[in-house]
């Protein structure tokens, strides 16, 4: 039975706890950062609130009656009803997208409430009829802490978060576009490239929300195309804090609680190498991924990701580090001084020191990059249509093995690429561009969410992050 | 903010005047008059002894930082702010509290790890059911707000050791000066660095000897005149060695000329000896059985 069911009005069927696993068809919630998740006792008592002597233990409208009753009939108060109910709130509109964590649907306000919103709900640990509390995952606990904490114009803006029926629903503005939507568009039917102008604005908004993160001693952990939201009216949005956490003085080294982070093309080589001490360097990396990828409109080291072995083991990232070197060349440790010291480094004997031939004795970076230019379809000139010179130059320090030597997000922000031409970055990304994306799709069919959401169902065109192909989100030990 | 206090939860959600906490538990305990009649507590202070006692040894079985221990105080202070004691279980409570400050604080232990330590602690209050303690971290998050990000003390005093040139039994003794100031409602009325320099003050004038104590008091009442203490103050250093002397000099200049609230640390150091002179009348056994009389009449352990 589910909690549910005895509800006179039968709440939609995104309050249900049912999840599709549609998209990671492995049962191991790679998300969830505790041990395995709980079975449930055998004892499985009612919740409180559906006892029909239970009162609502911290309502301050409730009238007591006279004390030696109450403390003879009083039940067990223990018991926790949200004060806020999601659906009193906000009415869905339809469904976003699901992933490991959970789904996302898009919701306007009631009661006047001005605005549309996303709401992300939590999977429960535990899937099921009758849910139990299982505890709340590590990473929700972060994502719900750092986002109540951080406030800035290019991070995403939370509104409330509601716990409710064992879920948790985190409110946030809705942004209609994400990156990966916006490359799609410029990939479809013909690839043309997202203008000059529009790139630098995405990078240099999306650079100044990670400069406040890192000021804040947060790193975010998972940058990526799917992860950067874009409202209508053209500002940059980081989204998806489910992996950040704080590095101030961390009570145990970062390795240790999550071996594996960021999703695999986006992944710095020192994390994929086993460095034990990574630093905020590990999102330039993925801002330069980000970057090369907003220009050539698909993945610059697009590697297949090894699975972890029966032992959960972390495996070497092979085929991963083999694109990179394709592009970038070995690392060597006349450039990198720290390779010696990265766990995994005697791997890299083991890969081909094939780097993509470079036109007319170009680096490996260098002519990627002016091919890339070339087909994507930059025009040469004026400075204002093309990423040009100094975007190469800002990338290949994004690039950059060493991560010492990698930019942080407050030296790229000064960078010439940005200052160059005399030319002002928009804080509107979308400034002066005829392209009209299209909006995020939504689905708005109830039945579906309904039926979708039994476990086993697949769900009919909305994938994960979209692409086919892309990898699953990032796994944790 | 994550980094910085003064755009932090913390200081705009959590930090009160004393006449707003004040009036905030006024409030609860008008809601529920009667039950805090039936059920007389000991002072707050008494109580927060034995949830200190009780979340350090809790602490110390699973190997858990004193860090995760303090952030699991803070919440169970912030969480009785909203929510009248005698409506709960406190040792649920507790142990909630305690689970999701590991969590926060980057040292999570499993729930099940979490509910056996509690009911080999606690057996008369902790039921084996796992999904009480999962419900309870809903209710202790709610009432937060989802403001789990704690700013400590620790932080000021490791920064200012070497400022101040602390030598390691000073700031060993500050540490557990701080570790004891979450016993008292200091946590929800001033911010973190103040707390530290009150600390860093009491550890140099305190000790080692009651002679320190006097010697606090006098230099507090020279701080509260908020001028520099005059260097050769007669008999305030009375059996205070003459290192210590100059280290307290050291901080009345360094504090002189910076912008910590020297009023503010003057109140918190008022406050934490009179948490010392309070808790000489602990006894273990009254507060367990008080706290057993409601929880067991109403059932809250079930």
């Amino acid at each position: 039975m589910s909690p549910c069911s005895n509800n006179p009005s039968i709440p939609p069927t995104f309050l249900r706890n049912h999840f599709d696993n549609g998209i990671t068809p492995n049962h191991d919630d790679p998300i969830s950062n505790s041990p395995e998740p709980d079975t449930p006792e055998s004892d499985t008592t009612q919740p409180a609130y559906l006892d029909p002597y239970y009162l609502e233990p911290y309502s301050h409208n409730f009238v007591l009656p006279t004390e030696s009753s109450e403390a003879r009939k009083m039940p067990p108060t223990n018991g926790y009803t949200s004060k806020v109910r999601v659906l009193d709130r906000y009415k869905v509109v339809g469904f976003i997208s699901s992933g490991t964590y959970g789904r996302v649907y898009k919701a306007v306000g009631h009661n006047g409430m001005a605005g549309e919103f996303a709401i992300k709900k939590f999977k429960p640990d535990k899937e099921g009829e009758m849910i139990q509390y299982t505890g709340i995952s590590q990473s929700a606990c972060r994502e719900m802490a750092l986002c109540s904490e951080l406030s800035h114009p290019n991070m995403i803006h939370l509104v409330e978060i509601i716990l409710e029926d064992k879920c948790i629903f985190m409110v946030f503005e809705y942004a209609e576009h994400d990156l990966l939507q916006i490359i799609q568009h410029h990939s479809q039917p013909t690839r043309h490239p997202i203008p000059a102008s529009a790139v630098r604005s995405i990078l240099f908004q999306l650079l100044n929300g990670l400069l406040y993160l890192h000021s804040n001693w947060v790193l975010h952990r998972d940058l990526k195309p799917a992860n950067i939201m874009v409202t209508s009216k053209g500002e940059v949005r980081i989204g998806d804090l489910g992996l950040a956490r704080l590095f101030y003085k961390p009570l145990h080294s970062l390795f240790s609680g999550d071996k594996v982070v960021v999703t695999i093309w986006y992944r710095a080589p020192e994390l994929l190498l086993g460095s034990k001490h990574y630093t905020p360097a590990v999102d330039l990396w993925a801002v330069g991924c980000i970057f090369a990828e907003l220009l050539s409109l698909r993945p610059i080291f697009k590697g297949e990701e090894a699975k972890m072995d029966s032992k959960k083991t972390v495996p070497f990232q092979k085929n991963q580090m083999q694109k990179i070197v394709e592009i970038l060349g070995m690392p060597t440790k006349d450039k990198w001084p720290g390779l010696i010291h990265q766990g995994e480094h005697s791997q890299l004997q083991t890969l081909s020191s094939y780097v993509r031939e470079g036109n007319n004795g170009k680096s490996g970076l260098e002519s990627w990059y002016w091919n890339t230019l070339r087909s994507t379809g930059y025009q040469d000139s004026p400075p204002s249509v093309t990423p040009g010179q100094q975007g190469l130059d800002l990338l290949s320090k994004l690039l950059e093995y060493d991560p010492m030597k990698r930019l942080s997000a407050e030296q790229a922000l000064q960078h010439p690429y940005f200052t160059a031409n005399g030319e002002k970055v928009s804080a509107n990304c979308f400034e002066g561009m005829s392209t009209q994306y299209p909006s995020r799709r939504v689905s708005q069919d109830d039945n579906d969410i309904r039926t979708s959401s039994l476990p086993g169902t697949k769900r009919n065109g909305f994938p994960d992050d979209s692409l086919a192909g892309r990898p699953t989100k990032r796994m944790k030990d | 903010m994550a980094a910085n206090y003064w755009a932090s939860t913390q200081r705009r959600h959590w930090q009160y005047s004393r006449e707003t906490l004040a009036e905030i538990r006024q409030k609860l305990e008008d809601d529920d008059r009667a039950l805090v009649q039936q059920y007389p507590l000991p002072d707050r202070r008494l109580l927060s002894h034995l949830f200190n006692q009780q979340l350090a040894k809790f602490g110390k079985r699973l190997s858990i930082r004193q860090q995760a221990v303090a952030t699991a105080q803070v919440y169970v202070r912030r969480f009785y702010s909203k929510v009248e004691i005698r409506r709960t279980n406190p040792y649920l409570i507790l142990a909630t509290a305690f689970y999701l400050a590991c969590k926060m604080e980057e040292c999570p232990q499993h729930i099940r790890t979490i509910v056996s330590e509690a009911r080999s602690m606690w057996p008369d209050f902790i039921i084996s059911d796992v999904s009480k303690l999962g419900e309870c971290e809903f209710y202790l998050i709610s009432e937060m707000n989802s403001q789990l990000i704690i700013h400590h003390p620790y932080r000021t005093l490791q920064d200012l050791q070497n400022t101040l040139s602390m030598a390691q039994d000073d700031t060993s003794l500050a540490w557990s000066i701080i570790n004891d100031h979450y016993m008292t409602d200091l946590p929800l009325l001033y911010p973190p660095h103040v707390i530290a320099v009150t600390a860093i003050f009491l550890a140099l004038t305190l000790k080692p000897t009651q002679a320190g104590l006097q010697a606090a008091a006098s230099t507090a009442a020279a701080l509260s005149s908020a001028t520099p203490m005059p260097k050769d103050q007669p008999g305030s250093m009375n059996g205070v060695p003459n290192t210590q002397q100059k280290k307290v000099q050291n901080l009345v200049s360094w504090l002189a000329e910076g912008e910590i609230d020297i009023k503010a640390v003057v109140e918190c150091s008022q406050e934490i000896i009179s948490l010392y002179d309070v808790l000489e009348h602990f006894v273990d056994k009254i507060c367990k059985e008080q706290i057993a009389r409601f929880v067991k009449a109403r059932g809250l352990d079930k």
